[in-house]
């Protein structure tokens, strides 16, 4: 078992178990893929273009960070290191797959 | 909480009413088509039952993807007692002497006895 430590200004030492936070990532990792591909879907069939899709896609992962931190419940700490982190994490990077799903649907539905 | 059938239901219905919508947004394009009217928003009924269901979708992915861990790393040790740190499993002894005690001890002739049992 192995162990990070951070050391904060009063020298107060806490260890986190480098496994547990390596699953709580993978876990908020599929959260936010599944996220981006379903947002982008809805995105698509309900007819978003241009601005609408960017500003429903923040809300979506507003929307999943609320729903994160429900699920994490009132002390967030146990589970998290930042709240932040949690919401600004892979944000350009599953945009991807929110224009990729969102294009593919929206000319499923409303153009063919 | 362990996935449960619960939430694969929630999933499953999510999809479906998330398939209803598109569907139902299809329809509507194909009656603005055939009616010659130009296109600028869907009904607001299609479009709150496509973001519900994209909540709905999302409350089971949120489930079905697992359960978080304390990120401490005491969290772990706390609940558990010295003695299941002090079982080795690699000192384990099965085949100690004082067996030999034993009324119902028979014992072997030779090495190549021994041998055979293994």
């Amino acid at each position: 078992m192995s162990f990070t430590k951070n050391k904060s200004k009063n020298a107060d030492v806490v260890a986190y178990s480098e496994a547990a936070m390596r699953n709580n990532a993978s876990v908020v990792e599929y959260c936010r893929t599944s996220m981006a591909a379903l947002s982008g879907c809805t995105a698509g069939l309900l007819g978003f273009t241009g601005l609408y899709g960017a500003a429903f896609y923040i809300f979506a992962v507003t929307g999943l960070w609320g729903m994160l931190l429900v699920k994490a419940g009132s002390n967030w700490q146990q589970y998290f290191v930042s709240r932040k982190a949690l919401l600004t994490n892979g944000f350009f990077g599953q945009l991807f797959t929110y224009v990729l799903c969102w294009t593919f649907i929206y000319g499923m539905v409303h153009v063919y | 909480m362990p996935v449960s059938v619960f939430h694969r239901l929630i999933l499953t219905a999510g999809f479906f009413s998330l398939f209803h919508a598109a569907y139902s947004a299809a329809q509507h394009r194909s009656y603005l088509r055939l009616n010659e009217l130009e296109f600028t928003s869907l009904p607001i009924d299609i479009l709150i039952q496509g973001v519900a269901s994209l909540f709905v979708i999302m409350y089971g992915v949120l489930y079905i993807a697992g359960d978080f861990k304390e990120i401490k790393a005491s969290a772990e040790l706390e609940n558990k007692t010295w003695e299941t740190y002090k079982n080795i499993p690699s000192f384990y002894t099965f085949n100690h002497r004082g067996k030999a005690f034993s009324p119902q001890y028979i014992q072997p002739t030779s090495k190549l006895h021994i041998e055979e049992i293994e």
